[in-house]
C-alpha cells in the first residue's frame, strides 16, 4: 500500500531517515527530532511519507503530505478552504467516532466552526478576562505557597498541573471534587501511546476510557447546569442558541471535552518546559530577572517557540493544490510540524538559541493563525506569567531535575520531572 | 416500528455478518481481524455472537468466548448500524456497555461503517423501510 503511494511519481518520498511517522521517531527527544526536521526543512519541506504509524486502528490512508517549513504551515493554517479540518485534525488515523465525540470545533469547518466559536469567545469579555487573569495570578501565589511548603517533590505534580487544571475547570464550572478526575482523563486522552501510561492496556481501551469519562462529566454538568445555571461558560453554552437553535448535550460535551483536553496539558508542559529551559540558561534567567515587567511579554513567546507543547496538527485537502512545490490531490492528508517551523532557519535566526528577548518571535505554538488559531492563547499566556513572576520571585533557589518526557507524536510532554528548593 | 421477535433481531443483525462476510472486499478484513465479538440486545431480547476466522454468526452457543461484548437495547442496535450512533457517547449515555476489549472494537470501526450501507439495503429490501431512520 504505502510502496505503491511512494513510488507514484508527483510523491517524492524521502528516504528512510528522514521518516517522521514511526513510532520511534517520537520517543526520540526533540533535539534529536530537531535533527531529521533539519534535513526535511533544507531537502524536502512537504514530503510524502508512510502514514503515521499507530496503535488505534489499521491506517486506511496510503501515506500523507509532512509539512516542515514555517511558511508552509502558516499557508496551510490560513487557507482552511482548501486544508479543511472536518475531517480529522490529528496526525494519527483516529476511529471516526472518538475523533467526531472528542473534537467539537477544533474538527470543524465553516459556517459551523465560526458560530461555535463566537459563541465561546463572547464569554470572554474584556471584564471576565481581567477577573480571569486576576484569579490565574492569585491561584499561582497559592501554588508556590504549596511548593515552598512541600520544597521538594515532582515539579508537574505540584507546580505544572495545578494551575491549569483550576483555570480550566472553573472556566467551565466543573465542581471541586471532580478536578482531578477530569484532569486524570484529559491525560488519558493524550498520552494513551506511551507505554507506561497504558500499563499493559491497549492505546484504543485508554483513549476510549478517558473519552467516555470525559463525555459523562461533561454531560452531567450540563443536566446540573440547566437546573443549576451559574456564572460560568458551562451555563453560557446550555443557554446558548446557534441559528435558533440550542446546542445538544452531544455537542456540548464534545466541547467540555476540548477545552478540558486543550486547556489542561498545554499549559502544564510548558511550565515545565519554561523551568527546565531557564534552568539550563541562566545568563538568560538572569536577563529576565534583572527586568521581569519589561521582559517577561517577549520571554513567554520565546519559551512558547522552544517547547512547541503541540508538536503537530493535521489538515485534508478539499481540492487539488499545490503546497512547497508538491502536488497535493484532494482528499490527501496534510500535517504540520509546528516544532519544525518554531525552528525553521529562514525565519528565525540562530533558531538553536534559546533567547528571552526575540523579537520578532512568529512561532506558531499556537498555530499558524487561521480560523483555529488557540482559543486559550490569552490564557495560556497569562498561567505562564503568572507562574514565572511566583516562581523567579519566590522561589530563587529551585532547581529541577531531568524530565521525564512522554511518548506522543501529538503533545510535547513532561510527566515527571523532580524538583527541590535549597 | 422495532424489532417484533428476537428472531427478528437476529435475522437483521445477525445478517449484516452474513452479508458481511459473504462480500468479496469487506469478508477478508473482517475475517482477518481474527476476533470473536458479542451483541447481547434487550427489547426484544437477542444475542448475535460473530465468529471471524471461523465466518460463523450464532447465538454464543459453541463459539468461543469474545473478546468484546456490546449490551443495548435492540432499537440502538438498529440506529447503530445505521451509522447513527456515536459509540463513546453512546457509552456515556449508558445506552451502549462494552465489556472486554473496546479496542478491538475501535479497530473494527473502519469494516463497521462499510455494514452501514449493507444493513440499509437490506432493510430495504426485505420491506422493513418502517425501520429506517
Ligand atoms: C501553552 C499552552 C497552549 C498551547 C501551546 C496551545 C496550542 C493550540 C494549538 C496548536 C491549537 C490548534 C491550532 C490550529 O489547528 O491551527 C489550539 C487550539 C485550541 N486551544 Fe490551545 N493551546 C494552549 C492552551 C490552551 C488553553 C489554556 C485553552 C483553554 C482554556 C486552549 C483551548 C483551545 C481550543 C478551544 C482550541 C480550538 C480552537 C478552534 O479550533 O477554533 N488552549 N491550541
Amino acid at each position: 500500500m504505502t510502496s505503491s503511494a511512494a513510488r507514484a511519481p508527483d510523491r517524492p518520498s524521502p528516504p528512510p531517515p528522514l521518516n517522521v511517522t514511526s513510532l520511534s521517531f517520537w520517543g526520540q527527544t526533540a533535539d534529536e527530532r530537531e535533527d531529521t526536521f533539519r534535513l526535511l526543512r533544507a531537502d524536502a519541506p512537504v514530503s510524502w511519507q508512510p502514514p503515521m504509524e499507530g496503535a488505534l486502528m489499521p491506517p486506511q490512508q496510503e501515506g500523507l503530505w509532512v509539512v516542515t517549513r514555517h511558511e508552509h504551515v502558516l499557508e496551510a493554517s490560513r487557507r482552511p478552504e482548501v486544508y479543511c479540518s472536518s475531517q480529522g485534525w490529528q496526525f494519527e488515523e483516529v476511529p471516526e467516532d472518538i475523533l467526531e465525540a472528542a473534537s467539537s470545533i477544533i474538527g470543524m469547518d465553516n459556517p459551523r466552526h465560526q458560530k461555535l466559536r463566537r459563541l465561546v469567545s463572547s464569554a470572554f469579555t474584556p471584564r471576565q478576562v481581567t477577573r480571569l487573569i486576576e484569579q490565574i495570578q492569585h491561584q499561582a501565589r497559592q501554588v508556590v505557597d504549596r511548593l515552598l511548603d512541600a520544597k521538594c517533590g515532582d515539579f508537574v505534580d505540584l507546580v505544572a498541573k495545578p494551575l491549569p487544571m483550576w483555570t480550566v475547570n472553573e472556566l467551565m464550572g466543573l465542581d471541586d471534587n471532580l478536578r482531578e478526575e477530569a484532569t486524570a482523563l484529559a491525560d488519558g486522552m493524550v498520552s494513551y501511546n506511551d507505554p507506561a501510561v497504558a500499563a499493559g492496556r491497549e492505546a484504543g481501551q485508554v483513549l476510549n476510557d478517558s473519552l467516555v469519562g470525559l463525555l459523562t462529566l461533561g454531560l452531567d454538568l450540563a443536566a446540573h447546569r440547566r437546573r443549576h445555571p451559574a456564572a460560568d461558560l458551562m451555563t453560557n453554552l446550555v443557554q446558548a442558541e446557534v441559528d435558533g437553535q440550542k446546542l445538544t448535550d452531544e455537542e456540548i460535551a464534545s466541547f467540555f471535552v476540548l477545552l478540558t483536553v486543550a486547556g489542561n496539558d498545554t499549559s502544564r508542559n510548558a511550565t515545565s518546559h519554561a523551568v527546565r529551559a531557564l534552568q539550563d540558561h541562566p545568563d538568560q534567567r538572569r536577563t529576565l530577572t534583572q527586568d521581569f515587567p519589561g521582559r517577561i511579554d517577549a520571554a513567554v513567546e520565546e519559551i512558547l517557540r522552544w517547547s512547541s507543547p503541540v508538536m503537530t496538527v493535521r489538515r485534508t485537502a478539499t481540492r487539488d493544490t499545490t503546497l512547497g512545490g508538491q502536488h497535493i490531490r484532494a482528499g490527501d492528508w496534510v500535517a504540520l510540524m509546528y516544532p519544525s517551523a518554531n525552528r525553521d532557519e529562514r525565519v528565525f535566526t540562530h533558531p538553536e538559541r534559546f533567547d528571552l528577548t526575540r523579537t520578532p518571535n512568529p512561532h506558531v505554538s499556537f498555530g499558524g493563525g487561521g480560523p483555529h488559531y488557540c482559543l486559550g492563547a490569552f490564557i495560556a499566556r497569562a498561567q505562564l506569567r503568572a507562574i514565572l513572576n511566583e516562581l523567579l520571585h519566590r522561589a530563587p533557589t529551585l532547581e529541577v531535575d531531568t524530565p521525564e518526557y512522554l511518548v506522543s507524536n501529538f503533545v510535547h510532554g513532561i510527566k515527571h520531572m523532580p524538583c527541590h528548593i535549597t | 416500528m422495532g424489532f417484533a421477535s428476537s428472531d427478528e433481531v437476529v435475522t437483521y443483525i445477525g445478517g449484516i455478518f452474513k452479508d458481511a462476510f459473504a462480500d468479496p472486499e469487506i469478508g477478508p478484513k473482517l475475517t482477518a481481524t481474527g476476533q470473536v465479538f458479542r451483541f447481547v440486545f434487550t427489547d426484544p431480547e437477542a444475542t448475535v455472537c460473530v465468529d471471524a476466522p471461523t465466518q460463523s454468526v450464532g447465538d454464543g452457543t459453541g463459539q468461543p468466548p469474545p473478546a468484546a461484548t456490546m449490551r443495548m437495547a435492540a432499537e440502538v442496535g438498529n440506529a447503530y448500524w445505521q451509522g447513527k450512533v456515536n459509540l463513546p457517547m453512546a457509552m456515556a449515555k449508558g445506552q451502549i456497555t462494552v465489556q472486554g476489549n473496546v479496542a478491538s472494537l475501535l479497530k473494527l470501526a473502519p469494516l463497521g461503517k462499510r455494514l452501514f450501507p449493507v444493513y440499509i439495503a437490506r432493510l430495504h429490501d426485505t420491506g422493513r423501510a418502517d425501520l429506517l431512520l
